[in-house]
């Protein structure tokens, strides 16, 4: 089990809260980080004090600095270029799928509307990133 | 042997068969000498200029000039005079005519040169083209409407397209909303919500959910609107067979008689077309629940060099009178309770089908199920 932080970074507050509801149906034990918009996400994850999360689920509309911005960012430095970033967003534009994959993104999963598929969808990511998959040593991180 | 004609006799008949001969022309002639005076001038200069024949001959041409090209005319007729060959006078330029009332009209001039024993003469035939000239403003102005009016409608289009997707997309965001927080309620409450209130909520999550596809239809619709066709060999057959594989593996329960007409191939666009397959074998499926034993054929058949496919089942089927209206978004000729649905397949299909240049018809009788034809266009 990956215990570090989960990032949400998420500007809509009702999408956050069914997120975090979501999580919290899962019992899911890691500290729960959330942005609120692209900049803020980057001074989480970027700052001096910084730990490496186990995760991010990233929103691509936000304010300030878009999804793909911060993906970008991220991806730009060592200490946070391998951290799984999984996109959590309503587009399924072709362009914003194949942009975030060329950026660097591990995932690209479209918010479900119905209530019951967004739990589905938020278990299954949890299961697969925090606890089957095997993230890099994380050399980078202090 | 003809009789010998005194010569003077015969220049006076040559004179005046000439004469006829010009006052027969359809244009106004005028016969100018290296000075520029008028030497002749046919009869239909009158209803042109305005002059009498008579009242031309022996004024300087520049009377018939409009103003404005006064000042280059003589050098272009001494130019004329260095080389008299017929050719029309000034290709490419704006030429006219001025009347005897100073008006001035457009017009289209040749020219060419008899010798005489006064010395050469410039021939003019000059031809009013006001008439041209406005038939070519008036072409030009319907042509610069039409392309105007093609702009515009492919500009509306376009905002259509990204006014439905913007909204479709836009809407999924409060939908999730009231879909997670219904059933937060629910949660929250616990024990504590009555058997009403538990129902009431399930309704409310259902009309979400019936929302959230007619939305999602509404994307697609505007999605193969937008994205371009990319023709391949595309195996109808095989693809209605995975069509029907998919609705059997949801209802396993379901006894469906499928007949197939094999090998049947198309050059069309795969991704498209699988919508197409999709929407109408899923329609079929829909209609015959109902139908023991319940059938669904896919076929195909030759018209006019054109090949027709179709899909037909024996279902519930509609009434002939509204087969139109199916193919038009959220249009239903059944009620939601009986067949549920998001009213978008069957317009998403005749997109698919219309975007290959092809044409889609819907025939049924109540009770006697309903066959569904298309076609990729007239070369198929």
């Amino acid at each position: 089990m990956n215990d570090g932080a989960i990032v949400i970074v998420e500007d809509n507050p009702d999408d956050l809260e069914l997120t975090l509801r979501a999580l919290r149906h899962h019992h899911l034990s890691n500290q729960v980080v959330i942005a609120r918009d692209g900049a803020e996400a980057l001074e989480i994850v970027l700052g001096e004090e910084a730990q490496a999360p186990a995760l991010i689920l990233l929103d691509l509309k936000l304010p300030k600095l878009s999804g793909h911005e911060v993906l970008q960012a991220l991806r730009r430095e060592t200490r946070t270029a391998l951290i799984p970033v999984v996109i959590l967003t309503s587009s399924i534009e072709d362009e914003d799928v194949v942009m975030a994959y060329e950026s660097g993104a591990n995932s690209y999963v479209r918010k479900p509307v119905v209530f019951s598929d967004l739990i589905a969808a938020v278990q299954q990511l949890g299961l697969y990133w925090l606890l089957l998959n095997e993230p890099p040593r994380q050399s980078g991180s202090r | 042997m003809a009789p010998e004609t005194p010569a003077g006799e015969q220049l006076i008949r040559s004179e005046s068969l000439y004469q006829a001969i010009i006052d027969a022309a359809p244009d106004a002639m005028i016969g100018v000498d290296r000075a520029g005076t008028i030497v002749m001038a046919n009869r239909q200069t009158t209803t042109l200029f305005g002059y009498e024949p008579s009242d031309l001959v022996g004024e300087h041409l520049e009377l018939l000039v409009p103003e404005r090209f006064r000042g280059v005319h003589p050098e272009h007729r001494a130019d004329y005079f260095r080389e008299p060959k017929p050719r029309p006078m000034g290709v490419g330029l704006e030429l006219g005519g001025r009347r005897a009332d100073g008006s001035e009209f457009p017009a289209e001039i040749s020219l060419s040169s008899i010798q005489t024993e006064h010395g050469p003469i410039a021939l003019a035939a000059i031809r009013d083209i006001s008439d041209r000239r406005q038939v070519e403003a008036e072409l030009r102005r319907a042509r610069q409407n039409a392309d105007r009016a093609a702009v515009e409608l492919r500009r509306a289009n376009e905002e259509l397209e990204s006014f439905s997707y913007a909204v479709a997309h836009d809407l999924r965001a409060p939908l999730r909303a009231i879909d997670g927080f219904s059933q937060a309620l629910v949660d929250d409450l616990g024990d504590d919500i009555g058997q009403g209130a538990r129902g009431d909520v399930a309704r409310v999550r259902r009309n979400v959910q019936m929302m959230s596809e007619m939305i999602d239809g509404l994307l697609g619709l505007s999605r193969l609107t937008r994205s371009s066709i990319e023709q391949t060999d595309v195996d109808l057959s095989a693809m209605v067979e995975e069509s029907i594989a998919t609705l059997q593996a949801a209802e396993p329960h379901r006894q469906v008689d499928v007949r197939i007409e094999p090998d049947l191939v198309a050059s069309a666009d795969l991704r498209l077309v699988r919508v197409l397959i999709d929407n109408l074998v899923a329609n079929a499926w829909k209609f015959t629940a109902p139908s023991d034993p319940a059938m669904i054929t896919f076929s195909a058949r030759l018209e006019r060099s054109t090949r027709v496919y179709s899909i037909e089942d024996n279902g519930v089927g509609f009434d002939d009178r509204y087969a139109e209206k199916l193919f038009a978004p959220f249009q239903r000729l059944h009620r939601m309770e009986d067949f549920p649905g998001s009213g978008i397949g069957l317009a998403t299909a005749a997109r698919v089908v219309r975007r290959h240049g092809g044409t889609i018809e819907a025939h049924s009788e109540v009770g006697r199920g309903a066959t569904f034809s298309f076609t990729f266009g007239s070369t198929s």
